[in-house]
């Protein structure tokens, strides 16, 4: 892990954001890619891609594509894809519209919901999708 | 570990961290760190405080204070420094009232 990122500061181009566990951060984040957590968190997230570490701790709501939660998740999530880890704790909602998937182990209190599709968001996808195949593409 | 913030990234708030934060987005609110790397793309608005380092290589707007600065040529800078070491690379575009401590890092005082 730790050396992982260290390779992604060298490359930033295709790596993804990372908060420390020393960072405490409180304030809005918005990430058009992807980012990750490992310190804490206060305020809203929005997000293509957010995981949550282990030791990591969001409080505030997130809105994203997908999300990971491995670490400590208070507040409600909205997302496309939800992924609860073994030693993920969630206090809040959680809406999905796709997927969701939870680990034995993991710690959920409130409500689960599939959410109907948007037709924003699927635009969204699509057009994100279009976008990485002309990517590899070229 | 240290922290990495992309060009995708756009933040606003607070943020303290305990060792050293690299940032190549936008930031807009108040930085504490020991370490603070600002690379070609980032773009802070609000002030740097750093207990060993700060390098400079994006846009920042606003006041820095650390032990060591480092203006490298890409650097657009405006605000006050505090510092006991710096240093400025030919480049550097900077509009900034500069002062030299004597006293050993202290973030309150200057």
């Amino acid at each position: 892990m730790f050396f992982s990122s260290n390779k992604k500061v060298d490359n930033r181009i295709d790596g993804f954001s990372h908060l420390g566990e020393g960072a405490s951060f409180e304030g809005e984040i918005h990430c058009k890619g992807e980012i990750e957590i490992a310190g804490k968190v206060k305020g809203n997230i929005s997000a293509k891609t957010l995981r949550i570490l282990e030791g990591g701790k969001v409080t505030g709501s997130v809105n994203a594509e997908k999300v990971e939660i491995l670490g400590c998740m208070l507040g409600n999530t909205t997302s496309l894809n939800i992924h609860v880890g073994e030693k993920g704790v969630v206090r809040g909602d959680l809406r999905f519209e796709t997927n969701l998937s939870v680990v034995e182990g993991a710690d959920i209190l409130g409500h689960v919901q599939k959410a109907k599709k948007d037709k924003n968001k699927k635009v969204d996808t699509d057009k994100v999708k279009y976008l990485e195949h002309s990517q590899k593409a070229s | 570990m240290p922290s990495v913030i992309l060009n995708d990234t756009i933040l606003k708030g607070t943020l303290s961290q305990k060792d050293s934060i690299t940032l190549d987005g936008t930031f807009i609110g108040n930085i504490t760190a020991e370490e603070i790397i600002v690379k070609d793309h980032g773009t802070i608005n609000g002030n740097l405080n750093a207990s060993v380092n700060i390098e400079v290589n994006g846009n920042v707007v606003g006041d820095l204070n650390s032990d060591k600065i480092h203006l490298t040529s890409f650097a657009k800078v405006r605000g006050k420094l505090s510092h006991k070491n710096l240093s400025v690379d030919e480049g550097a575009q900077l509009e900034i009232t500069a002062q030299t401590r004597k006293r050993i890092s202290n973030l309150n005082k200057e």
